[in-house]
């Protein structure tokens, strides 16, 4: 019985077979393609953190302990790759004698590390000017001494008499946080600022320099620098973070006392498993509708036969058939559209994996296939058997066969659940939204990683609301609204408006599926490419700050190139180039970014907006600026930490270009600035360049920003050319800042999961747009047949068929359009720490928007040409059969 | 004389399935005109469903002539023409009993509501024109079917075993309301049927025998 059962529905019922199971496909290949994507985010963001640090521990040997056997500990405890001892010791300040000029610094460090060092742990330490070989000046610490290779610098020992070492070369130290940790300082400690004057020398030379000191022990110290093996390390942070630690623990417990840990990869794995449970939570809030709506796809296509099934099932009754062999039949069927829909479901996969994963990213969907096997089946079933059971153990034969169901409002719609879902949404977004929370908690020194996951109950409430809501809507408009329907079909039904409006009325239950299945994709798509958008946008904004202009010169503390703007204005494509000047002030004894800008040429090389002041006026701040000579404006961090009123005095430490000594200049503070082009994000100050350069004694620009006409990449080809006689001058454009911003972990996988959901969102509105308008159609061939048997001519078939598709396309997309954009506003609300920074408004995709709008309707006029096709001619068979 | 409104000469229909081939009309020829009460009798599958499907212009012969002199060409038959009472009620689900009469009445672009209340009048069933087809018995849906096919008053009425599926009782109802409805309208009947019976009501009997229809003698076609 089941073989002729599923042999009828290959021969007789294909279609709607294949359809079912391509519905089942779309379900498994994006449920397995995000499982795949977040497997090898997973992945990648272990990878990514473990290469971003130079050195995994810093070992801090106790004073006393013997630095062999904390060396023999640590092969122990984790066998390293690398291993080296570095010397740390204290200065009391460091001087040198330039021309005329003699210049001091305050305390400082002198590093001793092997000739190997570099080599061993490269991206600890890059070269500026000169050459590794010998001693090794921090680039601050040149600027400040003024000097550069070959020039002598006296360093003050403590507790010994000064010594003096001549420079090699110029290095930046881009890991200085870690390198000049306080390891071993107890949890919760503020982090340390790295030292301002680093000098670095060989290690014997600085053996023979320190041993005087080693009495101080406080001032003289041991570290091992340890590159771990990482080849053992699995693949989630979190994990990964935890293996990672465990290691250092018992690396403590080997030493008891003798040695700390600073354990910088821990640190970074730590910032990964925040990533990675960023890309998790990203795929919880944009992903998880995906699934459910595939899922109902599936449900909706296999429904559209719901009622010839269920019509057959109620003869199969008659005829005596049990419940038992009705659930088998079902299960039979559910099981053939199962597995075919799974296995075009995988297949599917294998090419969306190829085209968004990395090269072996296709592995990662071979890890969820039992699941999603599982849930691919269980859909079907869904689709297939519990339909038959609730009809053959709940229904009449009678009401089976019947072909209109019986009016009743559905329980939900009795009870207001639509209205009840979207006021507990709002309620619960409005809780969220004003506690102040972090969606994700990462507590500084706790292993576990917590997720705030009350902020999912908005947006699932919002989703299921609004879901009914439009189910609600609909039945409105084929009920007490049908004059509004009538309106809109009269210019397709022409004399049939009464008849169809009718006739779609009694369908409304089929018909609220329909619109709430298309506005349910078309939310989907929106909310996903509008978030997508938004974060796009974002990231130009923080590459606009971060770069400052569309192509930024920067110069060297001792080497400006504001002497060159006069070149570069003349560069073919530059628009306008303005220099800035680029000091740092102490504020009380924090040393801080100040910038020194012309208040009435800034904007011409540069984007300034309104957002980037507290006044929210551009113009009337830099006016200010203008007229107050010593006026200065302050960053809101600064104005917190420092309790600064507007019209206060602020007495500032600036290095005066004649002395190289700091002195004390008075500002005037005149405004609150929150952002700036190439300033850092927290504390920094803008001032008239003019009186900058008047007490500080040079006019020099460190920065030169330009507006370009042309290819910015063209502009900077040429800038570059124009710098390369200035040692480390750099020249970025805004596209390069941009695609730096885009690498990072978060930016990589909402960009990987978006593209995965955008791609999806088109097929799934494709889908119910098309095939599930065009099964539902079909199921009604026999109504048809009695229409064009009639005599009804194309035209009134047409009238028929595109009067139902326009209510259900039009009706879905604008109340997706809408409810997607209202929830996009939640996400981005709720998501805000994904942001940088927080976006004022949403950014709309119209293309991407246009695009799903354009493709519904034309998979839905296919699907009605199709339909309209094989009505031609009028189907015997249908009527014989009846 | 007026013009045939079907004539027939040497028509087959012949039905491709597989390798195999259905002769369901082998060659016929024959004539109906106004006024014509024409019983259709013959086993199941004899062909009668096929001849009255090929008179109605819903399908087409494979071999032969077949034409509509009074009506005009095939893919211009309107309801109003020729109305067909199907085998199965053939109502549209979703319509209710007064617009599935209605419906003929509005694709022929005529004042469709007092034609089609007279209509289901004149079968006895005005009382239940707001009622589904889901909600009638299977002779009330008959019946209306057959105010469907009459509401336009078409000059011929084909009828295919309308009566197959009801008790004597309402079968005898439902073919009162087609000899009424030719009665007054001179419009031509022919009624598929395995039924003598009804048979005997017409005044001429055509007997199909697996695909051959024997018939008086045609007239020539033109």
């Amino acid at each position: 019985m089941i073989r002729l059962w599923l042999k009828q529905i290959l021969a007789e019922r294909y279609g709607r077979a294949l359809g079912t199971a391509i519905g089942l496909a779309l379900t498994v290949a994006l449920f397995c393609t995000l499982g795949a994507f977040v497997t090898s985010a997973s992945g990648a963001m272990t990878a990514h953190a473990v290469a971003s640090v130079p050195v995994d521990w810093q070992v801090l040997v106790a004073p006393g302990a013997d630095p062999m056997a904390i060396a023999q500990a640590i092969g122990s405890a984790a066998p390293p790759k690398e291993l080296q001892a570095i010397g740390y010791a204290e200065s009391a300040g460091f001087s040198a004698v330039t021309g005329e000029t003699s210049q001091k610094t305050g305390p400082g460090k002198v590093l001793g590390i092997a000739s190997d060092y570099y080599d061993r742990f490269p991206g600890q330490i890059q070269l500026l000017l000169g050459s590794l070989d010998g001693v090794l000046i921090a680039q601050q610490t040149a600027a400040n001494l003024h000097v550069g290779p070959g020039d002598l610098v006296t360093i003050e020992r403590i507790g010994a008499s000064a010594t003096q070492v001549t420079v090699a070369g110029v290095v930046a130290l881009p890991n200085a946080d870690a390198m000049f940790q306080a390891v071993g300082a107890p949890k919760g400690t503020a982090p340390q600022a790295p030292p301002d004057n680093v000098l670095i020398v060989p290690m014997p030379q600085w053996r023979t320099l320190f041993a005087p000191q080693a009495a101080r022990s406080d001032t003289v110290r041991t570290e091992f620098h340890v590159r771990l093996d990482h080849t053992s390390l699995p693949p989630d942070p979190s994990a990964a973070f935890v293996q990672v630690q465990q290691m250092a623990n018992n690396l403590e417990a080997r030493v008891a006392g003798s040695a700390a840990v600073g354990n910088n990869l821990a640190a970074a794995l730590d910032t990964a498993r925040q990533d990675a449970l960023y890309a998790q939570v990203l795929f919880l809030f944009l992903g998880t509708p995906g699934l459910v709506l595939a899922i109902l796809f599936t449900l909706a296509v296999a429904a559209a036969g719901a009622d010839r099934r269920r019509r057959e099932q109620a003869l199969l009754r008659l005829r005596g058939a049990s419940l038992l062999q009705l659930i088998r039949l079902a299960g039979a069927e559910a099981m053939l559209v199962g597995l075919v829909g799974i296995m075009l479901g995988l297949a599917l996969t294998q090419l969306t994996t190829l085209a968004w994963l990395p090269a072996g990213g296709a592995g990662y969907s071979l890890v969820w296939l039992p699941l999603v096997a599982l849930t691919g089946l269980t859909v079907a079933t869904a689709a297939f058997v519990l339909p038959a059971w609730r009809e053959a153990s709940q229904s009449t034969v009678s009401a089976a066969r019947a072909q209109v169901a019986k009016k009743t409002c559905p329980l939900w719609q009795r009870l207001y659940l639509d209205l009840v879902c979207l006021t507990a949404a709002a309620l619960a977004f409005w809780y969220t939204a004003n506690s102040g929370y972090n969606i994700i908690l990462a507590t500084e020194g706790v292993t576990q990683v917590s997720v705030h996951y009350e902020a999912f109950i908005a947006p699932a409430l919002l989703w299921l609301g609004s879901s009914l809501l439009w189910m609600r809507l609909t039945r409105l408009a084929l009920g007490p609204g049908r004059a509004a329907v009538r309106i809109a079909i009269a210019p397709l039904a022409a004399g049939l408006t009464r008849i169809i409006s009718a006739s779609l009325a009694r369908q409304h239950p089929r018909m609220a599926h329909g619109v709430a299945l298309v506005a349910l994709a078309f939310a989907f798509a929106t909310s996903t490419a509008v978030f997508n958008t938004t974060y796009n946008a974002q990231s130009r904004v923080d590459a606009a700050l971060t770069n400052g202009a569309d192509v930024t010169v920067t110069g060297t503390a001792t080497h400006q190139i504001g002497q060159l703007l006069a070149d570069l204005r003349r560069i073919s494509g530059v628009a306008d180039a303005e220099p800035m000047m680029h000091r740092f002030a102490y504020v009380g004894s924090d040393l801080q970014d100040i910038f020194g800008i012309d208040p009435t040429q800034i904007g011409k090389a540069t984007s300034l907006v309104d957002a980037y002041f507290d006044n929210h006026d551009v113009g009337r701040t830099l006016e200010l600026l203008r007229q107050t000579r010593d006026g200065i404006l302050v960053s809101e961090e600064t104005v917190s930490d420092f309790q600064l009123q507007l019209g206060d005095t602020i007495n500032l430490r600036l290095q005066d270009a004649r002395d190289h000594q700091y002195h004390v200049v008075p500002f005037r503070f005149i405004g609150i600035v929150r952002e700036f082009p190439t300033a850092p994000k927290d504390s920094f100050l803008v001032a008239n360049a003019s009186y900058l350069a008047e007490v500080t004694g040079g006019s020099a620009a460190d920065i030169v920003l330009m507006r370009t006409v042309a290819d910015p990449s063209a502009v900077a080809a040429a800038a570059r050319t124009i710098v390369t006689a200035v040692p480390g001058a750099k020249v970025t454009t805004l596209g390069e800042t941009q695609a730096l911003i885009s690498s990072n972990l978060t930016a990589v996988s909402l960009y990987g999961l978006t593209n995965i959901e955008l791609a999806f969102a088109i097929l799934m509105i494709g889908g119910t747009a098309g095939l599930v308008l065009a099964l539902g159609l079909s199921e009604r061939r026999q109504s048809f047949a009695v229409l064009t048997a009639l005599g009804a001519k194309r035209r009134h078939r047409r009238a028929f068929l595109w009067s139902e598709g326009l209510l259900i396309v039009a009706g879905g997309t604008i109340l997706g359009l809408v409810a997607g954009l209202g929830l996009t506003k939640v996400l981005v609300s709720i998501l805000a720490g994904v942001f940088d920074p927080p976006p004022e408004t949403l950014s709309i995709p119209w293309m991407y928007l246009g695009a799903t709008v354009a493709g519904a309707l034309v998979c839905s006029a296919a699907a009605i040409m199709i339909v309209e096709a094989h009505l031609e001619e009028p189907d015997l068979e249908m009527l014989r059969s009846g | 004389m007026t013009e045939p409104l079907v004539l027939a000469n040497g028509v087959t229909r012949r039905f491709r399935h597989g390798d195999g081939v259905t002769n369901a009309v082998l060659p016929a020829s024959f004539t109906v005109r106004d006024g014509d009460r024409i019983a259709l009798i013959g086993a199941s599958g004899s062909g009668k469903s096929t001849l009255v499907h090929l008179m109605a212009g819903l399908d087409q012969p494979s071999e032969g002539a077949l034409c509509w002199p009074a009506l005009g060409p095939r893919t211009s038959l309107r309801p109003e023409q020729v109305g067909v009472v199907f085998q199965t009620p053939s109502l549209i689900p979703t319509l209710s009993v007064l617009e599935n009469v209605e419906l003929p009445l509005l694709l022929a672009g005529r004042e469709a509501y007092d034609a089609a209340l007279a209509a289901l009048g004149v079968v006895g069933l005005a009382t239940l024109a707001d009622k589904l087809p889901d909600d009638l018995s299977g002779g009330q849906a008959q019946r209306v079917a057959i105010a469907r096919a009459l509401a336009v008053c078409p000059r011929l009425i084909l009828a295919d075993e309308p009566t197959g599926q009801l008790d004597q009782a309402t079968a005898a109802l439902v073919v009162d309301g087609l000899l009424a409805f030719v009665s007054s309208s001179n419009a031509a009947l022919v009624v598929a049927t395995h039924d003598r019976t009804i048979a005997n009501r017409m005044n001429t009997t055509w007997i199909m025998e697996h695909g051959n229809l024997h018939v008086a003698p045609a007239e020539a076609v033109a």
